[in-house]
């Protein structure tokens, strides 16, 4: 008997969630009515006092921007190495080396290196951009060089920002993203490699002890570039939150946001490898 | 192929429009399955986030079991819950703050009935077992069916309506005895 009205319970629970009343089921039910009742009235009332509580309308805001950005800065990585696979790279130097040498005679990355999304250099700037990274000797080269180009992208949502071009906004704040998280990744790399976490024995001189003295001397050097560019960058952002117009305040919020969780996820992770 | 099933395959090969609308569907169960968990705005704010940063993170690892997307991320949910709860070194408990957000404030007598009623709701919850709480908290405020529950839960479907009566049952009672 008690399984059965569970069973039938059950049944008009599933009803009332699909927005059946409650008399449509007694009305099925007619043996069980008195018992089911009261239990049914227990659980609208259940139901409707927790259908009650929502998320704010800022914060579902505001997750829905992050979540963007960190799609943007997926699809952004992921077309990357899409479109340059890995036996690609070497035909991809050699012929971004010789256009390198072309452009710069005639000044045009140079002159791309202010242009902003849009402008017809802005291709031009990240294609340099993609060049220098490749021809970069070391990973501690590539990561200040990310480091840097995290903070041209500060730079220009600052700019789209004050533009009003929100989607533009997004863009940059992904791939502001994934130039941090490179620098997360070469450093795990670092990590998994064993460079500078060899105990050197207590009286030697040997070659790795020197190799592992440089090795933490460039993260010394890494760490407070990094910690500068956030100083930097955050202050920019703040500043340009200040004069934005106002369709563009909520998204530069967010991007302050992830910046300051990329910069801080980023300089925990070389302090943490430091020690 | 279902339409959730498209969407969600549309999310795993990167496409942001499908997982935003995943996040559209189901954020606001998500964020009411932990606020009742936790009992704080602020902290039921940055949790949901979680369940959806890591849920866009780890979508190119989800497998279709033929349960639906919500179970995967009700189970993102109640892991991050539960570690919320040790690394604060708390036991699961459900004292609501006071700042709920409620769907209209422009009656504040109703706003302010809704609340108290709300915050009964909460203690009442608290009265219940833990596993006729996950079983409520599942069914009522996550929505998930009986066999949804009960594979989350790894029951049977009979224990989960047993579960289900005695919580309403107790429910009853309390609710009752506030009168």
């Amino acid at each position: 008997m008690n399984q059965k009205l569970e069973d039938i319970l059950d049944k008009c629970l599933g009803q009332m969630l699909d927005g059946e009343s409650i008399e449509a089921c007694l009305n099925a039910y007619p043996e069980q009515a008195s018992e089911l009742a009261p239990l049914l009235k227990t659980s609208r009332a259940f139901i409707r006092n927790s259908s009650a509580i929502q998320p704010a309308p800022e914060f579902k805001a505001r997750v829905h921007s992050r979540l963007r950005a960190m799609s943007y800065a997926k699809q952004e990585k992921a077309e990357r190495s899409k479109r340059t696979p890995a036996w690609h790279r070497k035909w991809l130097l050699a012929i971004a080396s010789v256009l390198v040498v072309l452009l710069v005679s005639v000044g045009t990355v140079a002159a791309s290196t202010s242009a902003l999304p849009g402008k017809s250099l802005y291709p031009i700037k990240l294609a340099g951009e993609q060049v220098r990274l490749t021809l970069a000797f070391s990973d501690i080269d590539k990561a200040k060089l990310h480091i840097q180009f995290s903070e041209r992208r500060v730079i220009e949502i600052a700019e789209m920002a004050s533009q009003g071009k929100n989607d533009t906004i997004f863009a940059l704040t992904g791939q502001f993203i994934n130039h941090l998280q490179q620098v997360n990744e070469i450093d795990n790399v670092d990590e998994l490699m064993g460079n500078g976490v060899k105990a050197p024995a207590a009286t030697s001189t040997l070659p790795e002890e020197t190799e592992a003295f440089d090795e933490r001397g460039n993260k010394e050097e890494l760490r407070i570039m990094l910690s500068n560019s956030r100083e930097e960058s955050l202050l920019a952002l703040e500043n340009a939150l200040e004069k934005a117009p106002q369709s563009t305040k909520a998204n530069l919020q967010q991007a302050i946001e992830i910046a300051t969780r990329e910069y801080d996820k980023a300089l925990y992770n070389l302090e943490k490898h430091s020690n | 192929m279902s339409i959730e099933k498209d969407i969600v395959s549309r999310a795993k090969k990167g496409d942001g429009a499908a997982f935003a609308q995943l996040y559209e569907e189901h954020l606001d169960r998500i964020y009411r399955y932990v606020y009742l968990k936790v009992g704080n705005r602020t902290e039921a704010e940055d949790l949901t986030q979680e369940v959806f940063v890591k849920a866009l993170e780890a979508i190119t690892t989800y497998k279709w079991r033929n349960l639906p997307f919500s179970s995967w991320l009700f189970r993102i949910a109640h892991n991050l819950v539960v570690d919320y709860f040790r690394k604060q070194g708390k036991v699961e408990k459900v004292a609501l703050d006071d700042d709920i957000v409620l769907p209209s404030k422009s009656n504040p007598a109703l706003t302010a009935e809704l609340a108290l009623e709300i915050e009964a709701l909460a203690k009442d919850i608290e009265n219940l077992s833990p596993a006729q709480r996950e079983v409520i908290l599942l069914r009522f405020s996550a929505e998930l069916s009986t066999a949804e529950v009960a594979s989350f839960l790894a029951k049977n479907t009979g224990t989960v309506k047993a579960l289900q009566h005695n919580a309403i049952v107790a429910l009853r009672k309390m609710s009752s005895s506030d009168k």
